[in-house]
């Protein structure tokens, strides 16, 4: 997948670009919208991180300009605005989803990740790992074709492993996906521990491999060459 | 006025007093002066109607008053025509005639300056309606004339509103002072605006300043976590991931109050809670079943208030997320508790009052029960009880425990969202209940739903069904 990163602040894309660079993602990066304009005309993206606020320019502008003159790219919308008025104008431009500064690597990841599946795949919504098999438009999870009940919770939190596999996900990382940035609801590690082990007894139940594995005061990771 | 019409008055009836002698003496002197003629002429008067009340004596020449030709007395005297006391004015005249002095006296009874005051008192009265009626009716029509360039400034001030963006617009006067008066709020009105709109950019830009060098604090610590530690090198990690989660709340919900002290979310049309309710409640289902908590939950349908979707749905989830989260199961009463089951609370009627509400004896479970009505929402919960006075826990950063891991700035954001909209909300702990109510109505006391609250039977009573009961 090829990724523009559109951000100005150098460290912060920088860590973008070494993140999903693990991935196997092809990752280029501009400061300005000029900048942006340029790599734009020349090459294709998959998808286009944007961050509003530049230098030369809102990034509300540009996305104008990446949905009249290049449609097929997805548009993920960086924001160090948590102002309700910019996620909606931002969405109501075609941006494909908004992410607010700071946001967690993995957590860009698997919004990158939900954004391509939505655009790209045409529907078929099934994301599969080993004998894992996760429907995302019913939120079924299968192991070795056999349904596994798992609440909604579960559900994200296993999709967000499998797409951030062999990564160390911590734990306010995983509170954060599943429960969103409620005001002071700071992440109840109680319920991510909780979480991740009914999760990780169902799986088991199904006769699926036990993935997960706990990092050491740092949370935990989904660990895809495990073998028994 | 009362004054002036006092005085008035008095000077009326002295001018009065004094006008009646007068003419009455000028009169009684023609009429001397008349008798002294036919004394002149001689013959005999004796019965001439000019006689009736007059004497005329001859008298010593010696006896004759050297300064004066006439003078009167005045005073009470027993009237005979009348049988009554009235007051009697006597008007003497001296003249000489054919060598002999006359003294001619005539009197009449003039009505008492006694009698007169009610009549002036009576007149002045109605002067005084007429007055002030014409006062009030002119004042009201000068001043509504006069003052109506000021009333329209008053208005254009009361619908003035920080967050617009063009100057107000002053209606034209011609009068001085209000020229003055306009030209001074347009000064203060535009540096207000001003004032505001940088603050607001100071807010934007610190909330875009400090929020990309955390992402990229965030960012790196992600990408630290991957390489190849030690374990004493996790765990300060995870206390550095831990730091900058507070650190990242702190700032957002201190940018979110601020956003809200400047009125920037005002509500267009009325949000349907009773729907934001219950979808909250389903995202918590998971959390409240985790920690194995009672639920009840009556939803009256259809509730509407006047306030921001974004607000609603951070008033709500702050409240019920708190009631969850601060949820600690209390050890069983004894005595008459309700059962957290059917039984205590059958749906045949009646209320329950919550002014000796009991938490239900769930064998050491914690409870939950969210009531929403037309009048407003009541959040109940067990709970361990607050080390500070409840209502303090509406100031930022006081935590009802202080060992907890929250920021405590919840409860503060839920009252400053209270505020904006008019909404009254009280917060009590009792009998081992943390007790929330927020009242939607303007005139009634949140405090008022917590006595009144009744129970879940009513709705059932009025056909509404309690909408969602999770019992574990």
């Amino acid at each position: 997948m090829k990724v523009l990163i559109i951000e100005d602040n150098q460290e912060l894309a920088r860590n973008i670009r070494d993140f999903l660079g693990r991935e196997g993602y092809i990752c280029e990066s501009c400061e300005t919208v000029e900048g942006a304009r340029e790599k734009l005309a020349l090459f294709q993206y998959d998808c286009i991180l944007l961050d509003i606020g530049l230098p030369d320019g809102s990034g509300i502008g540009l996305l104008n300009v990446i949905r009249n003159e290049y449609k097929d790219s997805n548009v993920l919308i960086i924001s160090a605005r948590n102002a309700v008025d910019d996620k909606i104008i931002g969405l109501e431009k075609g941006a494909d989803d908004y992410i607010t500064k700071p946001f967690h690597l993995a957590e860009l990841h698997a919004r990158i990740r939900a954004v391509y599946r939505r655009k790209n795949l045409g529907g078929a919504s099934i994301v599969e790992f080993n004998e894992i098999s996760l429907n995302t438009d019913t939120f079924e999870a299968r192991i070795n074709d056999a349904l596994v009940d798992t609440t909604p919770k579960e559900f994200d939190l296993l999709l967000y492993f499998i797409v951030n596999k062999n990564r160390v996900l911590s734990r306010q990382a995983i509170a954060a996906h599943l429960w969103g940035d409620y005001t002071d609801n700071l992440a109840n590690f109680d319920f991510v521990y909780q979480h991740v082990k009914n999760l990780r007894r169902k799986i088991s139940n199904a006769g699926g491999m036990d993935y997960i594995s706990t990092v050491y005061g740092l949370g935990y990771k989904f660990n895809s060459h495990k073998q028994e | 006025m009362l004054v002036v019409l006092l005085i008035g008055g008095a000077i009326v009836y002295y001018e009065i007093q004094w006008k009646i002698s007068r003419v009455e003496v000028v009169r009684h002197e023609r009429l001397n002066d008349l008798i002294a003629d036919q004394i002149r002429q001689g013959g005999d008067y004796t019965d001439h109607p000019t006689r009736k009340r007059a004497t005329v004596t001859v008298i010593p020449a010696d006896s004759v008053p050297k300064n004066t030709s006439t003078y009167y007395t005045r005073g009470l005297a027993w009237n005979p025509e009348f049988q009554a006391n009235e007051f009697k004015l006597v008007v003497t005249s001296f003249y000489v005639i054919n060598g002999l002095h006359y003294r001619v006296t005539t009197y009449s009874f003039i009505p008492s300056f006694y009698q007169l005051l009610p009549g002036v008192v009576d007149s002045f009265k109605w002067i005084l309606l007429v007055l002030l009626v014409v006062v009030i009716v002119s004042g009201g029509l000068i001043s509504k004339y006069i003052l109506a360039p000021f009333k329209r400034t008053m208005r254009v001030i009361q619908s003035f509103d920080l967050k617009q963006q063009e100057a107000i617009r002053l209606p034209l006067t011609r009068t001085a002072e209000f020229m003055e008066l306009n030209e001074f709020l347009r000064k203060m009105t535009d540096k207000a605006r001003e004032d505001y709109q940088s603050l607001k950019e100071f807010t934007e830009n610190a909330s875009h300043e400090l929020q990309t060098p955390t992402a990229v604090i965030r960012g790196k610590l992600d990408l630290l976590m991957e390489s190849d530690i030690r374990d004493e090198q996790a765990i300060l990690i995870a206390e550095m991931q831990n730091a900058l989660e507070r650190l990242s709340r702190i700032h957002s919900s201190l940018t979110l109050l601020t956003k809200l002290e400047n009125k920037e979310y005002e509500a267009k049309e009325p949000v349907c809670i009773s729907n934001l309710v219950r979808e909250t409640l389903d995202s918590f289902d998971e959390l409240i079943q985790l920690k194995s908590l009672t639920l009840e939950s009556h939803i009256e349908k259809g509730v509407h208030i006047p306030l921001h979707l974004a607000l609603a749905d951070l008033l709500i989830t702050n409240l019920i997320g708190n009631a969850i989260r601060h949820n600690t199961p209390i050890a069983m009463r004894s005595g008459a508790v309700p059962a957290a089951g059917a039984g205590g609370r059958d749906a045949g009627g009646g209320t329950v009052a919550m002014g000796d509400a009991v938490a239900p004896a769930g064998g050491g479970c914690g409870w939950i029960s969210v009531t929403l009505t037309r009048e407003g929402l009541v959040v109940i919960n067990t709970g361990a009880e607050p080390q500070v006075a409840t209502s303090e826990l509406f100031e930022r950063f006081k935590k009802g425990n202080a060992g907890s891991d929250s920021i405590g700035i919840g409860l503060a954001i839920v009252r400053q969202i209270c505020e904006l909209s008019r909404f009254d909300i009280v917060y009590e702990y009792k009998n081992g209940l943390h007790l929330l109510a927020v009242s939607f109505l303007p005139r009634t006391a949140a405090s008022k739903l917590l006595q009144n609250l009744s129970l879940p039977l009513h709705l059932d009573a009025a056909g509404g069904r309690p909408d969602r009961q999770v019992r574990l």
